[in-house]
């Protein structure tokens, strides 16, 4: 496999708090999500829909790296309070009636829409990733694998796959701080390429949002060669 | 930025006199000289015409998927052509394994990989079937030094519900700038993409990407571009963006 197809980014979306919008949530419990509007709008997102498929869980084409990270995590969620986000086909599947403030919205979602990110449905050919949310701090984790399908440069992802996912965490962060949906600005300086000798170990990559100012860079411990990428985008309602 | 190679690798095979031109069409090849009739030169001809036909079809052309707006938009910018100071790009699916591999050992240095890990590889913005995923093609001024994208976004690229997802804008804007920035015998690599998205793209509209190449300095190529409506009166995104020449000398980004 390639060698990008063994590399795993794990991006840290970190929302800042505005005054006057911050939960201190010890501990999430969906079934009293009422009162905190990330509260509310986390289990409205992380409902359960049994006639849509999740992407967000692993399969036979996660790598060691990959499904450790995943695992961590998922540990993280039990005692830290840490939400899985499930990910479906469309958006649609997770907003249940949404209205966009938007004059020219479509009407109808047609069936053969698809959400970019899980646009390849081959199995770790394309977007294999899970996002994990964090509510009281407003951060994420996304844990990305790239695949053949995402090829730009001969041996590594395309700057846009990487883009699109960056994009799609940055958003779900934002909607799930209660902030904002759509992308106004969106800024990445690409520092290192994944370097050659990367294959079959995972390195961790994290950005730091913040709704206003400029981004700034957190590192969490590696298991792997340094890569860094530093980005920042601004959302609005 | 991935197609500037294949573009710079075509010339580098003309460099450095390769072994076999990179054919623009299936109806270019000729089969590898072994004596006719042996059963090894079936077997390769066979091999030779499948494996060629994947890999070289051209996918800057117009197919049934394409609106009205993109093949009125192609025909208008072919008739520009004519005259040799507009040239369509073309664009493959999948690059040989040789390109590949030259590709990585002159430019950054990497041991070759075993093929059947790279048969499987497609570039990003080609890997869809007809209508979608990204439907485009871009034409060049080389006077000038600025591209025109013609894309069309197609259904597996949403984001919100009914437009073009974030992401899909800012590769198909990184394609644009990346061949805008190259020149042939060259590979560039993206540095730094800034982009500012004033209204969404509604999914599978037709829109029109101006870029140019603002300024060069040394390695540093900036490069801009803006995303526009067919008849010009909606400016969906702006953006800017800085790509590095990669030094074969350096080995390096």
């Amino acid at each position: 496999m390639l060698r990008t197809g063994f590399q795993v980014a794990v991006i840290l979306g970190h929302h800042g708090a505005l005054p006057g919008l911050t939960h201190l949530l010890p501990r999430f419990n969906p079934a009293s999500a009422f009162g905190s509007s990330t509260e509310t709008l986390v289990s409205r997102f992380c409902r359960e829909m049994t006639e849509s498929k999740n992407y967000a869980l692993p399969n036979a084409s996660w790598g060691p790296d990959m499904l450790s990270l995943y695992h961590e995590f998922l540990e993280k969620t039990k005692t830290e309070g840490w939400v899985r986000l499930p990910s479906f086909g469309s958006n649609r599947d997770h907003i249940q009636g949404f209205k966009l403030p938007l004059e020219s919205s479509a009407n109808s979602d047609k069936s053969d829409w698809r959400l970019f990110t899980r646009c390849i449905e081959r199995e770790g050919q394309g977007y294999e990733y899970v996002i994990f949310f964090q509510p009281s701090e407003k951060k994420s984790i996304c844990l990305f694998q790239p695949g053949p399908y995402l090829e730009g440069v001969p041996g590594f992802a395309h700057g846009g796959s990487l883009a699109a996912l960056i994009d799609e965490t940055f958003s779900k962060t934002a909607y799930l701080s209660g902030e904002g949906l759509l992308t106004v600005n969106f800024n990445i300086r690409f520092k290192k390429h994944f370097p050659p000798d990367a294959a079959g170990r995972g390195f961790i990559s994290t950005l730091d949002t913040v709704p206003s100012g400029e981004p700034t860079n957190d590192h969490l411990p590696y298991r792997g060669p340094p890569a860094e990428q530093g980005g920042g985008a601004r959302s609005k309602r | 930025m991935l197609r500037s190679c294949t573009a710079g690798l075509r010339s580098l095979w003309a460099l450095r006199g390769g072994r076999e031109g990179v054919p623009r069409l299936s109806t270019d090849l000729q089969p590898a000289p072994v004596s006719p009739g042996s059963r090894a030169a079936k077997m390769d001809r066979k091999r030779l015409f499948s494996a060629e036909k994947v890999i070289h079809t051209d996918c800057a052309l117009p197919n049934p998927s394409w609106s009205k707006d993109l093949k009125l938009l192609f025909d208008q910018f072919m008739k520009k052509c004519e005259d040799g100071s507009w040239e369509r790009l073309p664009s493959y699916r999948h690059r040989s394994t040789q390109i590949s591999e030259d590709f990585k050992t002159y430019f950054l240095e990497q041991k070759p990989v075993k093929e059947g890990r790279l048969s499987q590889v497609r570039l990003f913005t080609r890997g869809f079937e007809d209508g979608l995923g990204f439907e485009y093609v871009i034409f060049k001024n080389n006077d000038e030094k600025r591209t025109v994208c013609l894309f069309q976004g197609g259904p597996y690229l949403q984001g919100i519900p009914g437009f073009l997802h974030g992401g899909a804008i800012a590769t198909i804007i990184d394609t644009a700038l990346g061949l805008c920035a190259t020149v042939p015998g060259e590979a560039v690599m993206t540095a730094n993409l800034n982009i500012n998205f004033k209204r969404p793209v509604p999914l599978c509209s037709v829109v029109v990407i101006n870029s140019q190449l603002d300024k060069l300095e040394g390695r540093k190529l900036f490069v801009s571009c803006n995303v526009q409506s067919v008849d010009e009166k909606t400016l969906y995104s702006e953006a800017t963006g800085l790509f590095i020449k990669l030094d074969p000398e350096k080995k390096s980004f």
